[in-house]
Formats: structure tokens, C-alpha cells, sequence
């Protein structure tokens, strides 16, 4: 009997061990191999098309889901790829550990993680490449201001208020990207002083290009055409289960899902809106506090916000808050979110509006690496 | 006098099937009357009638019989495996009971780590595993339902080795039964009621596990994933959909449980029955 248990705990121990070796070795070759076999990653002047023919037949293209895939899967579809894709984590190990070859990246994020080596950064520098989702025509907007329709006409002038002193907000952070990074890192950043700085460089981009390249100076801007794509894209790529919510998807127009009054009378309003309807509003953002959102934090510190009788609270999101679901049931007034995931909220029933366009071009990009 | 226990039986069966039918009918009720929303201050946004729910699951039949599929083979394969590794290391223990009660306890520590930690470490464990993203997948949220399930298993098999009735042991002692004799023909069959103890607690475990390592998947299937994915679009009706769902997975496998138990222990619980 008791040899009997002695050869089972040998055997476990040996699996434990074999397992761990498993890993180390796996470590190891993954090196090599990147450093001795040329052609293993994708040539400097491979088209769009070719790397993401080769990626989707591996089946090694990655995204996070959860509302950010559409743009990928119009990528995919353009060339006549299937639209399934790997589930990527947050960080960017599997793009690391060549487990996703083509991976998405938000030029203000990730793609900074992966060239850059400051703490957290994987320093891949000149090694990869990426796929802009503008040059490619799939381009979706992305961070959005928005509100319940109900909030926006009970509170018109809150409403318009907030509106100016955070497009002043954003105004001011572009013009000062590293004030910006560093007013951020100090209301409680969830990255690096180094990569605020990045990130801030990089949104001003994104608030201040549109999705054919040239300039915006109208900031908040809902463009028409980019609107439009981005709804004609959500509508095919957004697969609702729910037959009423997938069929209300359909008839969704424009003036369903935003409305230009607000930012048109705030642009024209000077500073002055007449008495506010509420004058203590919070904002839930769509992620972590981090230079994407610079904008309120600059607005917030820089007393903008105060400037127009307002007290704003500004509520961090991450993992899987809703900032659509915060703003419809009323735990917050203002959200920032992504024009598709407005699109599919308000599909399954909610009655949310966009009041303005922050980011005007996409910030998605798909990274690959480069053979050496 | 059998004839009479047997009516009590059935007497109490009744009941204790009835009362919870006839609570779940009246939730149901309230539910679709719109008056739980006002019991619970919401709205039919985020909490959607039961009418709705049940043609999103209609009209999604084969959709989420592949997600159902995923989720059970996850938590059947894991809770097989769990609980055979909980019962050899029950064993281990048994056989060194001078560690191994020490040891159980060190290894009942495992069950303290949260499904939400271990999920994503297992992921990146096992992606050499293979090169197909849903069998490595497959793999890493079999092991985290393997890691919940064996604790439950390991502490009750033990107990099931060595809480002998009174004299048993002696008995077989005085045969001059060898160890090997007295493990199959004492041990074993002892262990059997507290290996269905373990069962009750780890098959619902070893769903939520499933349910909760899809979250982290590479490969994106299964019931738990698609809660999540829906709720985050602000999809709550057919997030609902998944739930039902969920519950239903949880109460057949539950009821197959009990009722294998039934068969198998007819003759080996005699309080059981009664009470």
C-alpha cells in the first residue's frame, strides 16, 4: 500500500516537473526562433492585404471583443477573411509570445507598450508595423461624449455647459500635451509618467486629424461622413441575438444616435448659458485614468468646469463597467464611449445621444512584427 | 409497515419538490406582472419579462447549444479530473496519516485562491499546449475547474478513508485482513457517501468555474463568455437568455447527480430517507 502511494506521489511530482520545464523550455525556443529564422513574421513591404490573409488563415488575429472587433471584422470581411478572431487580454503577451500575430493596438496605448522601453513597455521599437484602420476605409469613431436623451432636454444648459468647458479642456491638453500627461498622472494614473506623455502626444492626434488626415479645429466635431461609415459599419457587423434589438439596429438613423444642437450653441454660447438646471454632474469614462481622457482632468484642474458654475466628478472606468448602463440608469450624467457600443445600447432599448465627437479619427491599429 | 414508511417517502418527495416549483412559478408570475420590477426599484431594460428572454433562447437555439456545449464538456472534464486527483491524494493522505491530515489542510489553501486569479495565469501557461486556440483554451479552463474541484474531493475522500464505524476496523483486524483487503472491502465502500458529499459541492462549483474561466479564454465560446460579452453591450435580454441557460446546465447536472446518488447509495443511508 504503500508503495502503491509512493509511485503516485513520483508521479505527480514528475508532472509537476515536466510541466514547469515545459514552459521554461517553450520560453527559450520562442527567442531563438525569433532571433534565428528569418520569415517567421511578415516582410517590411508586405501589403495590408497579404498580412491579414496570412494572420485570420492561422486563425492568430486578436482583439479584446466586448464592442471593440467591429473595425476588425470590416477589415477581415474586406478581404473576404472570416470574421472570427482570438480574444487578446489587456496587456500584450500574446502578441509577445507570437500566440496572435496580427494584434489589435490603440495607437495611444498598446502600440506605445510595444515599441517603447520605458517600465512596461515590451521595446520592439522599429520591429513592427501596424495596420491603420483609416488608411484601410474601416475607420469607426471611438471616444464620444454622450448623454441620455432625457438628461440632454430636461438640462439643456447643463448639457451645453459642460459641453464648452470640456472641449476647452481639450483644447488646452493639445496645446499642452505634456501639462496634460502630467495633470493626469497626478489625479491618480493607472500608467507610467513616461507613457501619459506618449499617450497624450498621440491623442491630440486623434483629436485633431480626422479619418482622411487632414486637420480638425472645430474640437468635439460630429462629422458627418465618419458618422455615417461608422453606422453603416455597425449595422453589419454588430450581431445582435435579441431579434427586436437586431431589428431596431436596422432602422437606426443619425439623428437616433446624435444630436449636433448642443455642441453648435455651446460653440457659439461665449461662456455664458443662463441658469444651469443642474449644476453638480459626473462623467463616467470608458477606462482607467490615462491620458486618453485628458481632457476632463485638464478641464477639471484647470477650473473650466468651475468657470461655468459647474462641480464635476469624474468617475474612472475599466474591466467590464458599462458606461452606457452608468448613464442610462442614472448613476452618472455623461459618458464616454465608442459611437458603436452608443449604436448597440441603443438598439437593445436604452435612448442615449452624442452630444460630441472627441476623437475624430479611429485609434485602432492592428500591429504585426517585421522580419529582421 | 414497510407500506406505510414507503408513503411518507412519497408524501415527502411531494412536498419538497412542490413548495419550490410552486415559489418558482409565483417569482415567475410577479416577474412577467412587472410587479418584481417594482418590488426591486428597476426597470424591464435591465431586468427584461420572461416572455422575452424565452424567444431570444428560442430563436438562438443552435447558437447556444454550441456554447452550452463548450461549458459542459469544461466542467464535466474538470470535475472528472478534479475529483479523481482529489480522491488519490484522499488516498495519499490515508496512507501517511501522520502528514496527511496536515497536508489536506495545506492543500484545501488552493481553494482560498479566487477562480478570477488562477483563470488568466492558466491561460498563459498552457498556450504552447497546442496550436489550435480553442483546444489550448479547452485546456486551461478544464484545469481551473479541475483546481476547484479537488479540494472538496481530497478532504471528504480522507474522511471517507478514515472515519470507519466503531469497530470495524477492529473486526477486520481480527480476520487478519491485510491493508489491501481492508482499503477495498472497508475503505472504499465507506468512501462512498462522502464522495457524493464532495460531488454535491463540487458540481456546481465546477460550473461557476466554467462559467467564470471563459471570461479569460483565448478562444471566445461559451455560456459564461457570452453573459459577459452581452452585458457589456448593454445587451441584458439576451444576457438574461444566458443565464437561464446557465441556471438550467446547473440544475440538470445537479438532478442527474441526485439521482445517481440515489441509486447508488439506496442501501447505505438509511437516515437519508427519512429525513
Amino acid at each position: 500500500m504503500k508503495l502503491c502511494a509512493l509511485v503516485l506521489v513520483a508521479a505527480m511530482v514528475v508532472m509537476v516537473f515536466t510541466s514547469c520545464s515545459g514552459s521554461k523550455s517553450s520560453e527559450a525556443s520562442t527567442d531563438g526562433t525569433a532571433a534565428t529564422t528569418a520569415g517567421k513574421y511578415y516582410a517590411s513591404d508586405a501589403t495590408a492585404e497579404s498580412i491579414v490573409k496570412d494572420a485570420a488563415a492561422k486563425g492568430k488575429v486578436g482583439n479584446w471583443g466586448l464592442g471593440n472587433e467591429y473595425e476588425i471584422q470590416a477589415l477581415l470581411s474586406k478581404f473576404g477573411q472570416d470574421t472570427k478572431y482570438l480574444s487578446q487580454a489587456f496587456d500584450m503577451n500574446g502578441f509577445d509570445d507570437d500566440s496572435i500575430l496580427l494584434a489589435s493596438a490603440m495607437t495611444y496605448n498598446e502600440l506605445g507598450l510595444v515599441k517603447n522601453s520605458y517600465k512596461g513597455g515590451y521595446k520592439y521599437g522599429d520591429g513592427v508595423k501596424y495596420i491603420d484602420m483609416n488608411e484601410q476605409g474601416v475607420a469607426m469613431l471611438e471616444d464620444n461624449l454622450f448623454t441620455t436623451k432625457k438628461f440632454a432636454t430636461e438640462n439643456p444648459n447643463t448639457t451645453k455647459a459642460f459641453i464648452y468647458a470640456t472641449l476647452k479642456g481639450w483644447e488646452y491638453a493639445c496645446a499642452n500635451p505634456e501639462e496634460a500627461a502630467e495633470i493626469v498622472y497626478k489625479s491618480g494614473s493607472s500608467v507610467s509618467t513616461e507613457h501619459q506623455a506618449y499617450m497624450a502626444a498621440e491623442v491630440k492626434k486623434l483629436v485633431e486629424t480626422d479619418t482622411t488626415g487632414s486637420a480638425v479645429k472645430n474640437y468635439g466635431n460630429m462629422d458627418e461622413t465618419a458618422m455615417q461609415q461608422t453606422l453603416d459599419l455597425a449595422k453589419k457587423y454588430i450581431k445582435l441575438s435579441d431579434s427586436t434589438a437586431a431589428s431596431k439596429l436596422q432602422t437606426l438613423t443619425l439623428n437616433d444616435i446624435r444630436d449636433t444642437s448642443y455642441l453648435k450653441d455651446a460653440a457659439a454660447s461665449a461662456g455664458k448659458f443662463g441658469k444651469l438646471e443642474k449644476t453638480s454632474v459626473k462623467v463616467q469614462l470608458k477606462w482607467l485614468p490615462q491620458a486618453q481622457f485628458m481632457g476632463y482632468y485638464v478641464a477639471l484642474s484647470k477650473g473650466y468646469y468651475k468657470d461655468v458654475g459647474l462641480t464635476v466628478t469624474i468617475v474612472p472606468g475599466g474591466g467590464d463597467i458599462g458606461e452606457t448602463t452608468a448613464v442610462n440608469s442614472g448613476q452618472v450624467d455623461f459618458g464616454v464611449t465608442w459611437v458603436s457600443n452608443l449604436i448597440a445600447a441603443n438598439a437593445g432599448g436604452m435612448n442615449l445621444v452624442e452630444v460630441a465627437q472627441v476623437f475624430q479619427r479611429s485609434g485602432l491599429v492592428l500591429v504585426y512584427k517585421i522580419n529582421k | 409497515m414497510n407500506k406505510k414508511k414507503h408513503r411518507k417517502i412519497t408524501k415527502d418527495s411531494v412536498t419538497s419538490v412542490l413548495y419550490p416549483l410552486l415559489f418558482g412559478a409565483v417569482i415567475v408570475v410577479l416577474w412577467q406582472t412587472q410587479i418584481l420590477h417594482k418590488i426591486l426599484g428597476t426597470d424591464t431594460f435591465v431586468l427584461p419579462l420572461p416572455d422575452r428572454i424565452f424567444t431570444i433562447i428560442g430563436d438562438n437555439m443552435g447558437a447556444i447549444m454550441e456554447n452550452v456545449k463548450a461549458t459542459v464538456i469544461v466542467s464535466l472534464g474538470g470535475l472528472i479530473l478534479g475529483s479523481a486527483l482529489g480522491y488519490l491524494l484522499g488516498m495519499i493522505a490515508m496512507a501517511f496519516p501522520k502528514w496527511g491530515a496536515g497536508g489536506l489542510t495545506v492543500v484545501s489553501a488552493f481553494n482560498a485562491v479566487p477562480i478570477i486569479a488562477i483563470a488568466p495565469i492558466l491561460n498563459n501557461l498552457t498556450k504552447d499546449f497546442s496550436e489550435d486556440a480553442n483546444t489550448r483554451s479547452m485546456i486551461a479552463k478544464t484545469l481551473v475547474v479541475t483546481i476547484t474541484c479537488t479540494v472538496a474531493m481530497s478532504i471528504n475522500a480522507f474522511r471517507g478513508f478514515t472515519e470507519l464505524k466503531p469497530f470495524s476496523l477492529d473486526l477486520m483486524k481480527s480476520y487478519a485482513a491485510n491493508k489491501a483487503t481492508i482499503f477495498f472491502k472497508l475503505r472504499v465502500p465507506n468512501s462512498l457517501p462522502y464522495v457524493f458529499t464532495a460531488l454535491r459541492v463540487s458540481v456546481p462549483a465546477s460550473i461557476i468555474s466554467a462559467l467564470v474561466s471563459e471570461y479569460f479564454a483565448e478562444y471566445i465560446i461559451g455560456v459564461g463568455r457570452q453573459i459577459r460579452e452581452n452585458i457589456v453591450l448593454a445587451q441584458y435580454a439576451t444576457a438574461w437568455a444566458y443565464i437561464v441557460v446557465a441556471c438550467a446546465i446547473g440544475i440538470v447536472l445537479y438532478l442527474i447527480l441526485l439521482f445517481a446518488e440515489g441509486i447508488l447509495l439506496k442501501n447505505r443511508r438509511p437516515r437519508w430517507k427519512s429525513v
